[in-house]
């Protein structure tokens, strides 16, 4: 693990909401090829380090380093929120955002927006390129259905669909942008035992066919102990530990911010 | 009738529709011509020119209507300033042509200026959503209207377009004459279903599939890379150059345009086209300015007289009642009863045979 390259960096990184704190101080590291678990009580500042990291939170102080496609460790503050999926960058909701009006199909062609070359003018004329573009992205989107097994339902509408589908179909369109990085927000929640099971194999295939990093926040122990090479572990905001999940499980101060404190 | 019927007439109509749906643009060419025999009725006695001019306005609604859909249906933002671009296109293209230049030139002019309008309203409404920009576009639409009925360059009551179109510095074409006014009722089919063809590349590219995206989440659209700048910009001059196109093509056929007649119940009648016809659909669009404008106009005028007004308000309702998302969706309907009927019918054919 040593030898491989940090792919994404926080550097003593603190956001402030009024006179709350929502993340103190935090410094962690995600290697690549990582699968890294970022776990906490409701309320530690998870989801708030995922907005600081995708740039929706510009105030945060403290630097998030990024490594881009051609290796280089960019500052993310340089980059409007509009530019990070294009670094490789890519993140999910907790509430599931897709465009439910919208087929699965097209919902994935979102993912790819910023691959586009062609301008509305190619679009409205119709141009070959404009149709060529299209087609490559359709059949780039076909090969992501295939590998999570949702192919034959692409033309549904995302509306109606079970909500495992609906998870699947974030991460389909995660796949889309080529990402270095994907960010899952709670990718177990709301999933059944089996199908829970199902997205420890895919994350893992994932990681194996497309090699991406990801880092993920999950409320199921079970699920994050099983699938991360390292938990980091935060409460109020603050840095408790970051290890292997075994050491973590163990780690004394994790353990009093989830059961309390023995008298 | 039968099963047998039934079935030889899909058999006909099979390839052709095969062909219609692998090339969507292709039925709205086909809708176009069906739309262009109009043009040769009045002078085979079959319709009065009345009429012709009835469905010439809801041609010029219909690509009006399509582009407050983009902003309604797609991009989830309002206008209720719609007429004064509409306003914009025709009493433009008329002060121009009037100041004596080239009709064509006379259009780039006019959708330069009303699209520019249109950006800076997209970039306005960066800051304000909702109720609110609804309010501030209702106020875009006055200060037009204002413009049209004070500004003397737009002569008063109406300004006429002396001598008619002159298209391409030769062919002359004017309303006074019935061969000609026939002649540019096609040109505006033409023209819509240009309008169409190009609204539904939009919707079906990255653009279309961006508008929704930033319509329904925005904070998933940012993380896609969608800029909600660059597509508020993009949903609001659209729908600009739309009605814009809409008022030149009022212009073209009708060539004496009124200053007073912009003003909001027409951006409202727009919406309603919009909402009653389909959010989103082409054809609803289209089915939505023929309700509104149409059924009145060309139906209920001449059975009821004056009343009429009364009765397509309670049929607009009723169709809002029972097809909320649009009239257009009674399509599906039709496509059910259809092969219910079949079922029907097949069924009858069997126990027949026994």
């Amino acid at each position: 693990m040593e030898s491989k390259k940090t792919i994404l960096e926080l550097n003593k990184v603190s956001m402030h909401f009024g006179g709350l704190t929502a993340v103190d101080e935090l410094s962690l590291d995600v290697k690549e090829g990582e699968i890294v678990g970022l776990i906490g009580p409701n309320g530690a500042g998870k989801t708030t380090v995922f907005n600081c990291v995708t740039q929706f939170y510009k105030e945060y102080t403290g630097d998030i380093y990024f490594q881009n496609h051609d290796g280089d460790q960019v500052d993310l503050r340089d980059y409007k929120v509009t530019d990070i999926a294009k670094l490789g960058l890519i993140r999910t909701f907790q509430n599931v955002e897709l465009v439910k009006d919208l087929s699965i199909l097209d919902n994935l062609l979102i993912g790819a927006h910023h691959h586009y070359e062609t301008g509305i003018i190619q679009h409205i004329l119709h141009t070959k390129k404009a149709r060529s573009e299209e087609k490559r992205m359709k059949e780039k989107a076909y090969e992501i259905l295939k590998f999570l097994k949702i192919y034959e339902i692409k033309d549904f509408y995302v509306a109606g669909q079970p909500y495992g589908i609906l998870k699947k179909i974030e991460i389909a369109r995660t796949l889309m942008s080529d990402p270095k990085l994907i960010i899952l927000d709670e990718p177990a929640a709301g999933l059944n035992d089996q199908e829970t099971d199902e997205l420890e194999t895919l994350i893992h295939q994932i990681r194996e066919n497309y090699h991406t990093t990801i880092l993920l926040i999950e409320h199921d122990m079970g699920f994050v102990m099983n699938i991360c090479d390292r938990v980091c572990a935060i409460n109020f905001g603050k840095f408790l530990a970051m290890d292997i999940p075994k050491n973590i499980q163990k780690n004394p101060s994790v353990q009093e911010a989830y059961l309390g404190k023995d008298e | 009738m039968n099963v047998k019927f039934l079935t030889k007439i899909e058999e006909l109509l099979g390839p052709f529709s095969a062909k219609l749906r692998k090339h969507p643009n292709l039925t709205f060419v086909v809708f176009g011509l069906l739309l262009c025999l109009v043009a040769l009725l009045p002078h085979l006695g079959l319709m009065n020119f009345g009429t012709m001019s009835i469905i010439a306005y809801i041609t010029i609604y219909a690509v009006t209507a399509l582009g407050l859909n983009i902003l309604l249906g797609f991009s989830g933002l309002i206008s209720l300033g719609t007429a004064g671009f509409v306003g914009a296109g025709a009493l433009g293209t008329a002060v121009f042509i009037e100041m004596g230049l080239p009709f064509e030139l006379a259009v780039v002019l006019v959708l330069t200026i009303s699209g520019s309008i249109g950006a800076l309203i997209g970039l306005f409404s960066l800051k304000v959503e909702g109720i609110y920009l609804a309010i501030a576009t209702l106020f875009v639409g006055e200060i037009l209207r204002q413009i049209y009925t004070q500004v003397p360059i737009f002569g008063g009551n109406s300004i006429q377009i002396d001598g008619g179109i002159k298209l391409l510095g030769f062919i002359e074409l004017s309303q006074i004459f019935k061969e000609q006014r026939s002649m540019l009722f096609v040109l505006l089919v033409i023209i819509m279903v240009l309008m169409m063809i190009a609204m539904n590349n939009i919707i079906k590219s990255k653009t279309g599939r961006a508008l929704l995206a930033m319509s329904r989440s925005e904070h998933a659209a940012q993380a896609m890379g969608i800029s909600l700048l660059k597509y508020r910009l993009t949903a609001f001059v659209l729908a600009t150059l739309f009605a814009t196109v809409g008022g030149i093509m009022y212009a073209m056929y009708f060539q004496t345009i009124p200053t007073t007649s912009w003003s909001l119940d027409l951006s409202l009648f727009i919406i309603a086209m919009v909402v009653v016809g389909g959010f989103k659909s082409i054809y609803g669009t289209f089915l939505g300015a023929f309700i509104i404008h149409g059924i009145p106009n060309l139906i209920l005028k001449d059975l009821l007289g004056d009343i009429s007004y009364i009765f397509s308000g309670v049929l607009i309702i009723l169709v809002i009642i029972f097809y909320p998302n649009g009239f257009v969706y009674i399509w599906v309907d039709i496509k059910k009863g259809y092969s219910k009927l079949k079922k029907r019918l097949q069924k009858d054919v069997t126990t027949d045979g026994k």
